[in-house]
């Protein structure tokens, strides 16, 4: 219906102008109030609320789009030398492939004019994502020597999560670079193209280039975080008597310090740790059993060196030695 | 309207920006200008003297520019974390237009709104959140939950 009033419409505004000039000339332009502005806008807006807004479009399909120049502009903003073959490759998803060689054949061309010299980036994800885990693992080991093994396991996870790693990709630019069948580019495809992409790093410049790409980029993502935030333990009295077993101290033995408006809604304790008849920790909660168990986490957190106010890790070591090559592409 | 009203953000950076390293935020910038419009004669003077002096100096930055026939030239400056900024340059001459590229590369890309501070940190206290008993002497004698 809708459209059939603008083809009205438009015949109508035709014929207007047809009246106002002679024959011989077959398009007219005239400057007047635009009276048909309003209802044609009232309809367009009418047809997006029956449809809905339109489904987001991938950046490269938008005007101003040169996927070389992006290439290489992600290869100089990041201060890195990566191999400019591999990085192409990193970005293409076998998901991409598949769906782009169905496009393809249904557009009914032969096979051999449609055949895609495009390489997936399944070995590249697979040794980025195993590089990652190590060298995180190290990462960690090295810079908390006193934290648990499990501990070290549970951080390493939330660093390679799904949610990290996707933050980490879209606010590195790296959703518009990759290939993808579908569009929003979902997780798992996202997480593996920042993968592949660490693994070109590897291939291109060495382990120690990707281990500072890994640093500067994941180790940072600690900042401001909780251990226990990312390390579920239901029992941590018992760890700690465990902890403490290993180290040959005394069990802890919990005792109240202080308690302030018991009888009153908003009441207050804190339970002090004791081992070896020396303070280990104290933690204030609103019940005995609470502030028993924030103690305990507080006393976890002094043993494993993951203190608020433990010394911030060093990110400074590495030298800016060499330039990355300047790019300026004519196009 | 009052300052509570309107939108505000703490002090941050993306993705802890220079703690390891410095990333330069703005992924591309588009000049969108037309080429006989005399609004648009500051940008054609600006493609001509400055712009690829600024390709140069920022490898990172990709620009790209398009003639179109529009009376408004624009710069469209596109962000890491996905935001877009819209600047109109209007009448505006190449030093002028220079200087705000120059401003767009050095933004974060963050919305530009209040601060509520113009200081943040991630662990607010180094000797521990204040309670009611910070800096009170220890109590004397027996301390017992009352019911």
């Amino acid at each position: 219906m809708a459209s059939g009033y603008i083809v009205n419409r438009g015949a109508l505004t035709l014929g207007i102008h047809y009246r106002n000039v002679c024959r011989t000339t077959t398009f007219t332009q005239i400057r007047e109030k635009k009276r048909w502005m309003k209802s044609y806008t009232y309809i367009m807006e009418k047809k997006r609320k029956i449809e809905g807004t339109p489904p987001p479009k991938p950046r490269s399909q938008k005007p101003n789009w040169d996927y070389h120049a992006e290439v290489q502009a992600f290869n100089c903003r990041l201060h890195e030398n990566f191999s400019l073959e591999l990085l192409k490759t990193a970005f293409v998803n076998p998901c991409y492939i598949e769906s782009e060689q169905k496009r393809r054949q249904d557009l009914g061309m032969d096979s051999e004019t449609i055949a895609l010299v495009l390489k997936g980036n399944i070995e590249l994800r697979l040794q980025g994502s195993d590089f990652t885990t190590s060298f995180l693992n190290d990462w960690c080991r090295a810079s908390f020597p006193r934290l648990h093994s499990d501990g070290v396991a549970a951080v390493v996870a939330h660093l390679t999560s799904s949610t990290v790693v996707c933050h980490v990709a879209r606010n590195l630019g790296i959703e518009d670079l990759t290939m993808s069948a579908e569009f929003p580019i979902p997780d798992d495809v996202l997480h593996a193209t920042l993968m592949a992409v660490i693994g070109a790093l590897l291939e291109s410049s060495g382990a120690e280039r990707a281990g500072f790409f890994l640093r500067d980029f994941f180790a940072t993502q600690l900042i401001g975080k909780d251990l226990f935030d990312m390390w579920t333990v239901v029992n941590p009295m018992g760890l700690l008597m465990e902890e403490l077993a290993q180290k040959n101290m005394s069990a802890p033995e919990p005792r109240l310090i202080r308690s302030a408006g018991a009888s009153t809604v908003l009441p207050l304790y804190f339970v002090g740790l004791y081992s070896d008849k020396k303070l280990l920790a104290q933690g204030p909660g609103d019940t005995v059993i609470a502030a028993e168990e924030e103690a305990s986490r507080v006393a976890l957190r002094n043993l494993y060196g993951f203190t608020d106010n433990r010394r911030p890790s060093d990110f400074s070591t590495m030298k800016q030695q060499h330039q990355p090559v300047q790019f300026v592409g004519c196009n | 309207m009052t300052s509570r009203g309107t939108p505000s953000r703490f002090l941050q950076s993306v993705l802890q920006n220079g703690v390891g390293r410095y990333v330069c935020q703005l992924k591309r910038i588009s000049i969108i200008f037309s080429k006989n419009a005399q609004s648009s004669l500051g940008v054609r003077e600006f493609i001509e003297e400055g712009v690829v002096d600024y390709a140069k100096k920022n490898p990172g930055t990709v620009v790209y520019v398009s003639p179109n026939t529009c009376r408004i030239p624009k710069i469209v400056a596109e962000y890491l974390n996905g935001n877009v900024r819209e600047e109109m340059v209007t009448s505006q001459t190449s030093k002028e237009i220079l200087e705000l590229i120059t401003k767009l590369t050095n933004q974060s890309g963050l919305d530009i709104i209040r601060l509520r501070k113009p200081f943040h940190t991630d662990s607010p206290s180094i000797q521990g959140q204040w309670h009611p008993f910070t800096n009170r002497p220890p109590s004397i004698g027996p301390i017992r939950p009352l019911p």
